[in-house]
């Protein structure tokens, strides 16, 4: 490498460059941050929602479940799966309560949870919510 | 070793290794509830597992990156650590620290930890990779601030070189991005966006310009390359990697909620991000085909270059598979994600941190620059098993991704989530099998280390 | 004398002119340029008739003013280089100002576009065209500004005696970049505003 290529040009452009795209990067999440209430329908975000997503976190429920497909991929997604269980609430709290505490032989199961009705149903309306996004029409299809 | 105090580092790489055992046995414990379901359930579930397996590897890195700092930076800044002390005291604080955490990871139900943790203070637990109590996360602060104190100090009263400057700002980066995981609202999607702003600005950000440093060093020391030459490198490659991987965190914004036109954005920039990582194998190959001298140090050297091309298969041929939108529409969040999420790890950080213990270990064990030829053979057979387990388990999970995305998210009769995986089961189980090697690799790795022999010293 | 002439002479045809760091950045750039056009031309022919419509609302004679803002801005800077091979600071100082007036003109031209556009309400997320014209026009037009901060280096410096005939590195670096900033434009204009 000759003399051509000097170090302090080297230097400019990694700060320079970097500089640049990370301003460009912030002003894209300014741009990002003003659509977004249009997307996430945040003013359907009730006490019960948020509570909802508290209990999610505090079980770690994305230890296995993906969430709008983040997570681990060791149980289905659950994002849509208030569209995929017919829209209605009811079923998936039923499927949350009726977790059989010591698993199923030779099958992944989910563990039981033990939580009360109240919990179960701040659950699904998070659940609920979370199918509302609008993320561009991911999942492909109903299955997540 | 030329100064005393660059020996702390003996400590953090033992921890290392210690905790990356604990990982590759959560592992196999994962593999094997992929195809047996109740494998030890309900003791150890699978979301427990895989908190251990994920979390362990995120502190061995970091442990690793504190013990490569505090080796390199004393004989770049050429002084010795600003305080040994706080560097040792540092190290136990962690790994009390790690190891309770992973001690309540065990012996608690989650919800249980969150409670003792009181989460609902201050709620940041539950987030995949973040998953520690909030308490834990406070303390990995606390550490990250003494030792960027310790390493600074070292640095700005010492003599300033690229390397140790450029691992700096890597470093500083590491803990500004940190406190991004203390933002946690209550609408999923906001909470979505700034996650990545810790997690893909970590690994595909200020971590590259770690391992670009530390890469740089071994590199230095084990070819005799001047050092003009590695340090215009250097500064190349981490340009590259910022001007693409800044931007490229908009693959993760095609479908959680945020803008379509981060689809866009997105696609383009992470097309190219895998040309730093091109750009390291072509420089790492380089410097050592120019080489001055032949360290006796073999294994350090086939680390470094395992790594160079490992992070460029892993992260740059296995990251590009999926980034394009319209293909990741299809793969996002199945077992392609998993499959490049293991090379990448693998090749970029674990090996770097590897390659970083290997150069430096002798030196800190008996002074001589390398372990006796019978010592690195064995290490030697260490990096091909886990090289090759690792290339494997990345192709049978690819397999099981590839034929999970034809069953349950194409044609007209889509199969459900459940029974798309028992018919992908064949490739879980040759990934148990590679994992299994992968396991032995790493015993024969960590005998390495008591094999012994006559050192070899500096060749003319 | 004819020793020297011929020195000047391999000065001359040196390739590439610069330094060769700031090459391999505008390649890097020139490829995420072309990665974005290519994306262009395949949405375009995926949503032929809404890109079609869509373009009627781009102000084509303000694209057509930036073009020959930006080609007479790449010649003054030819001219700069020029003059700094001759020695000649002084003029090659003007011509880099020159260079810089006609590169803010750009700014403003672009700066009035914008505002209109933003003005009737349209945004990044209004449709897929709008999301290619602005990312593609915004984000050109943040080099053109960033090679408006290097030419001003360059003239600081050229100010304080720090280019000569012998040594002029800097000058030629901060032309080539400017170059490319004119090469992208000269592209993406006839792609985004005419093309239909």
């Amino acid at each position: 490498m000759s003399d051509k290529f000097t170090k302090s040009m080297a230097r400019n452009i990694f700060i320079g460059g970097s500089l640049f795209f990370f301003l460009l990067f912030v002003g894209l999440t300014f741009d990002t941050m003003g659509s977004l209430p249009k997307r996430d329908h945040r003013e359907n975000i009730t006490p019960q929602v948020a509570n909802g997503k508290m209990l999610w976190e505090e079980n770690n429920c994305i230890g296995c479940h993906t969430l709008l497909g983040e997570g681990a991929y060791f149980a289905p997604e659950l994002g849509n799966v208030y569209t995929r269980f017919g829209q209605n609430k009811e079923v998936i709290k039923a499927f949350i309560a009726s977790r059989p505490v010591e698993g199923i032989p030779g099958r992944r199961s989910m563990p039981q949870f033990n939580l009360d009705d109240q919990q179960l149903d701040d659950l699904a309306e998070f659940l609920k919510w979370t199918s509302e996004i609008d993320t561009n029409n991911w999942p492909p299809n109903v299955q997540g | 070793m030329k100064y005393e105090s660059q020996g702390v580092a003996k400590l953090y790489f033992i921890a290392a290794l210690a905790l990356f055992t604990a990982q590759i046995i959560f592992g196999l414990i994962m593999a094997f509830q992929y195809v047996v379901g109740d494998f030890l359930f309900p003791e150890i579930p699978f979301n427990v597992a895989r908190m251990v397996h994920t979390n362990t590897l995120i502190v061995w890195l970091l442990f690793g990156f504190m013990g490569a700092a505090y080796y390199l930076v004393p004989e770049e800044s050429e002084r010795e650590l600003h305080s040994p002390m706080l560097a040792k005291l540092l190290f136990w604080v962690f790994l009390v620290a790690a190891g309770l955490t992973v001690a309540g990871y065990l012996l608690v139900p989650y919800s249980t930890l969150a409670e003792l943790t009181m989460n609902d203070l201050l709620p940041t637990m539950g987030r995949e990779f973040l998953e520690q109590p909030t308490i834990t996360k406070l303390g990995i602060v606390v550490v990250a601030l003494g030792f960027l104190f310790n390493i600074g100090m070292t640095i700005l009263s010492g003599r300033k070189t690229v390397i140790n400057i450029v691992l700096l700002t890597g470093l500083l980066g590491l803990a500004v991005f940190f406190l991004f995981s203390f933002y946690n609202p209550a609408n999923l999607v906001l909470d979505k966006y700034w996650w990545w702003w810790t997690v893909h600005l970590w690994v595909e950000g200020v971590w590259e310009l770690i391992l670009g440093s530390i890469l740089a060093f071994v590199l230095i020391k084990t070819t005799g390359v001047d050092r003009e030459v590695i340090e215009k490198w250097l500064y190349i490659i981490i340009a590259m990697a910022l001007i693409t991987g800044i931007i490229g965190t908009g693959h993760h914004y095609y479908w959680i909620g945020t803008p379509e036109y981060w689809q866009l954005l997105g696609s383009v920039f992470s097309a190219l991000e895998p040309i730093p990582f091109f750009m390291m194998t072509v420089f790492a190959f380089n410097m050592v085909n120019q080489r001055r001298k032949d360290h006796p140090n073999k294994a350090a050297v086939l680390w470094a270059l395992g790594c160079a091309v490992m992070a460029f298969l892993g992260a740059g041929v296995w990251g590009f598979l999926h980034t394009l939108a319209p293909v990741n529409y299809y793969t996002h969040g199945t077992q392609i994600t998993a499959a490049h999420g293991h090379m990448a790890f693998y090749g970029a950080y674990a090996m770097i941190v590897l390659a970083m213990i290997s150069y430096s270990m002798p030196f800190m064990t008996h002074g001589k620059p390398a372990n006796s030829n019978k010592a690195q053979v064995v290490e030697m057979w260490g990096f091909w098993l886990m090289t090759i387990s690792i290339v494997f388990i990345t192709l049978f999970l690819t397999g099981a991704g590839i034929l999970q995305v034809w069953l349950q998210r194409m044609g007209d009769n889509p199969q459900s989530f459940m029974s798309a995986q028992d018919s992908v089961a064949v490739f879980y189980w040759l990934r148990f099998a590679a994992g299994w090697f992968f396991l032995g690799g790493l015993v024969v790795y960590l005998y390495s280390f008591f094999v012994g022999g006559e050192p070899q010293e500096e060749s003319a | 004398m004819s020793e020297t002439n011929l020195t000047q002479n391999q000065n001359r045809e040196e390739y590439p002119p610069g330094d060769l760091v700031i090459w391999i950045f505008i390649y890097a750039e020139l490829l995420v340029f072309g990665v974005l056009f290519l994306a262009y031309a395949f949405s375009r022919s995926n949503n032929l008739e809404l890109f079609n419509e869509s373009q009627k609302l781009v102000n084509q004679e303000a694209g057509a003013l930036n073009t020959l803002i930006l080609i007479t801005s790449s010649y003054f800077v030819v001219r700069a280089v020029a003059a700094i091979r001759e020695g000649r600071a002084e003029q090659c100082g003007h011509w880099l100002l020159a260079t810089m007036i006609t590169g803010s003109g750009f700014i403003v031209v672009k700066l009035y576009e914008f505002s209109e556009k933003f003005g009737a309400g349209i945004s990044l997320s209004t449709n897929t065209f709008f999301t290619y014209y602005l990312s593609m026009t915004a984000f050109h037009f943040m080099h053109v500004v960033l090679g408006l901060i290097i030419l001003a280096a360059v003239w600081f410096k050229n100010r304080r005696g720090g280019y000569s005939q012998e040594d002029h590195m800097g000058v030629e670096t901060g032309a080539s970049y400017w170059h490319m900033v004119d090469l992208v434009w000269i592209i993406l204009f006839p792609l985004v505003y005419v093309i239909r």
